[in-house]
């Protein structure tokens, strides 16, 4: 796993092709509002290099970000967050991470774990994180 | 119209009477950064020897930076990068005279570029080859495949016996030499997570042909793996359009399929009453599925 300061990361071996990883962090920042409206996406080179990636990956997330409409291109600059993104509430927030915690308790209670051994190993996800 | 900078055409090549290549056809785009998949034995080197003009194919067509390889100009040749699969290099020189007199072959070698490669992947300069590790001698020799920044980079098992920090440097390197979307890479692995990080598109190597080229991330969109759990029993005969394979255990079964669609996935539920779950796979994993297949 490897982190930038806005906590990007990826995992090469995932099933999810990376590009959609990184748009899948994006609009969970823009979401939470740890990116708001006017701030720049690291650019391509950073990020790509941040992450040991292909700049064309990065490339591909930022063009379907952009086409989306979350973020715009500004020339020179880079891609800057745009403010037709309502940030969303927290109730929307926690109805699209219910849809991931629905994929991983099924795949917990395939592995013949306990809602307590479930939920010890989800704290011990959230300990390495800074609060 | 997609330029192709290597270009095969029904490539025949075989040992005796081992038929190893038995009809290659293949396009490398300009820009793409490669992976050749493949089992160990599937042809991999071979094939990599034949587009480099290092084996003579006994059937078909090559075009590799628009030469037949067989006969490449030194105007090609310039342009062309190749790291060997077992790096053989003179014992008695010292790693540092081996760049150097690398360098004097091409009139476009970055001496800075290499230099700071070496630095970079710790190669010792003043060390000579005969005594240098494997992990080291693999080093070097891809410092000396990217030295002039070739258009083409040609790596055989780039990273097989390199260290993972090691194996993170060079995957760093070559991320840098790529990004102007002009220089082409294609290397050949069995380290399917390296490939993950950088490659674009990906080809298997099967019984003699590529089974399949494409964009990495549309093979990953597309090939799924369908968890289908029924009310009842599923029958043994259970069957699912195109799939490449299907495992059948009682009420469950699995399914790994080519391409995934929501007509598809919505027909399962309706006719088997099954709830139906959709996997991603991995590059491991899709490799494996079109393997077992």
């Amino acid at each position: 796993m490897t982190s930038s300061p806005l906590n990007f990361e990826i995992q090469p071996s995932s099933g999810m092709p990376i590009y959609r990883q990184l748009m899948e962090q994006v609009r969970a920042l823009v979401a939470s509002g740890r990116l708001e409206p006017g701030d720049y996406l690291p650019s391509v080179r950073q990020m790509a290099g941040e992450l040991d990636i292909n700049m064309m990956t990065v490339s591909k997330a930022y063009a379907r970000l952009e086409a989306e409409g979350v973020v715009e291109r500004e020339r020179g600059l880079g891609m800057r967050v745009t403010n037709n993104v309502p940030q969303e509430s927290a109730a929307d927030r926690k109805a699209e991470l219910r849809e991931h915690v629905e994929v991983m308790v099924t795949r917990a209670k395939q592995l013949g774990l306990t809602d307590d051994q479930i939920q010890a190993v989800v704290k011990s996800v959230l300990k390495e994180w800074p609060s | 119209m997609t330029e192709c900078i290597i270009e095969a055409k029904s490539v025949h090549k075989r040992f005796g009477k081992h038929k190893v290549l038995t009809g290659v056809d293949l396009c490398v785009p300009r820009g793409a950064v490669v992976g050749l998949l493949g089992t160990n034995g599937s042809g991999k080197s071979t094939l990599i020897k034949c587009l480099l003009g290092l084996l003579k194919p006994d059937a078909g067509d090559i075009l590799t930076l628009g030469e037949d390889p067989w006969d490449f100009t030194a105007v090609a040749k310039e342009r062309l990068g190749y790291g060997p699969q077992e790096a053989k290099l003179y014992p008695w020189m010292k790693s540092g005279q081996i760049v150097d007199y690398t360098a004097a072959f091409y009139p476009k070698w970055d001496g800075a570029w290499a230099t700071e490669l070496m630095d970079r992947w710790d190669v010792e300069t003043d060390k000579r080859a005969g005594t240098l590790s494997v992990g080291q001698l693999q080093k070097l020799s891809l410092v000396l495949a990217l030295g002039h920044r070739p258009e083409l980079l040609v790596l055989d098992e780039p990273v097989a016996s390199l260290d993972p920090k090691a194996r993170r440097e060079f995957l760093r390197s070559l991320v840098e030499i790529t990004d102007d979307e002009q220089h082409t890479v294609l290397f050949s692995t069995h380290i399917t997570s390296d490939l993950e990080r950088i490659a674009t598109h990906v080809a298997f190597l099967r019984d003699g042909v590529i089974s399949f080229f494409g964009g990495l991330d549309e093979l990953k969109e597309q090939v799924k793996r369908l968890r289908i759990t029924a009310e009842i029993d599923l029958p043994a005969t259970f069957n699912v359009p195109g799939a490449m394979r299907i495992e059948v255990n009682g009420r469950t079964a699995l399914v790994a399929i080519p391409q995934v669609s929501d007509p598809l996935v919505e027909s399962l539920r309706h006719d088997w009453q099954a709830n139906v779950t959709v996997e991603d796979l991995n590059l491991e994993e899709i490799f494996l599925e079109f393997h077992d297949a």
